[in-house]
């Protein structure tokens, strides 16, 4: 009998799937427990949100230590496209828009945590959960950078999704 | 050679999802009770091959035959059963109902937090993946025999 290849386009190699399946369960435990209760669902998002934010303070400590500092808060953002959704999700963002006033749109066309959810419509109002903790990562790195930030995700059709990047600036 | 219809049952006998693609006479019965009277039978059938046979084959799949179709069943080591209704003409199916398992069950049910598990799939991608491998495969054509 013979068997596929192993290394197929479809399967992921084993160490990506524990961050994928806990994260999964995360979400999954909290839909579970809220049970349409309004305040609950929006406690667990904001906890989670600030999981994502010691998580990605922690972590670009860690990707940082041999580089050198950043020219200006456009190069902060490309690093945060590329290397560091490189090291997360192993691929890079797909498009970025940047108004050069402080707000810059990061899209992902095939966000990995939601690739296996759907493809269209379906299931659509559970995909915000998903990227809360992903918020909370970019907002840690870049917080840890001396760049203080909100950052707001929406989804238009699964798996595609945008994050927004609005700079607070001390006025 | 075409493929008639799939049932997944998880390993409490629950109907995972039940799929058709050509499937001449309907059924005189919803699909739960479908689900329950097949899983009955295979059930009753598997412990009947176990006690029975008289070579010594520890294998997770077998078939029946009977003058108008083929029926095949694959089960994963977790209890994950699947059973295919194919015609008379199409080979063995299990490497085909194995790949479903592995490059579709695996990937868009297992994966996906929003299914719970030990319930009817709903996910409408793991329908069109599963329509995808189907079509694909070389036992399906679209011309019913």
């Amino acid at each position: 009998m013979a068997l596929p290849p192993q290394s197929t386009s479809t399967t992921a190699p084993p160490d990506e799937l524990p961050l994928e399946l806990l994260h999964g369960e995360l979400i999954f435990s909290g839909i579970l427990l809220s049970k349409d209760k309004e305040g609950d669902i929006n406690e667990l998002l904001s906890k989670l949100e600030f999981i994502g934010f010691s998580t990605g303070y922690r972590l670009i400590e860690r990707l940082l230590k041999d580089s050198t500092r950043f020219k200006d808060e456009l190069d902060t953002i490309k690093f945060i496209c590329k290397d560091f959704w490189v090291a997360i999700y192993k691929k890079q963002i797909d498009n970025l828009r940047t108004n050069h006033q402080g707000t810059y749109v990061l899209q992902d066309n095939c966000f990995k945590l939601l690739s296996k959810i759907s493809a269209t419509k379906q299931y659509l109002e559970h995909g915000p959960k998903f990227l809360a903790f992903t918020c909370g990562i970019i907002r840690g790195a870049l917080s840890n950078l001396g760049i203080s930030s909100v950052v707001v995700a929406e989804i238009s059709t699964m798996p595609t999704c945008r994050f927004h990047i609005t700079i607070q600036r001390a006025t | 050679m075409t493929i008639h219809n799939l049932y997944i049952f998880d390993r409490n006998g629950t109907l995972m999802y039940y799929g058709e693609w050509n499937r001449k006479k309907a059924g005189t019965m919803n699909k739960e009770e479908e689900g329950k009277l097949v899983y009955g039978m295979l059930f009753s059938l598997r412990s009947f091959l176990e006690k029975i046979s008289p070579l010594d084959l520890k294998d997770n799949s077998f078939c029946y035959r009977t003058s108008k179709y083929k029926m095949n069943y694959w089960e994963s080591p977790t209890g994950v059963k699947f059973v295919m209704n194919t015609d008379l003409s199409s080979p063995n199916v299990k490497d085909l109902l194995r790949l479903i398992y592995q490059m579709v069950y695996v990937e868009y049910v297992v994966k996906n937090p929003v299914c719970p598990m030990g319930e009817y799939i709903h996910s409408e991608l793991f329908a069109q993946k599963l329509d995808e491998v189907v079509k694909s495969s070389l036992i399906y054509t679209s011309k019913t025999s």
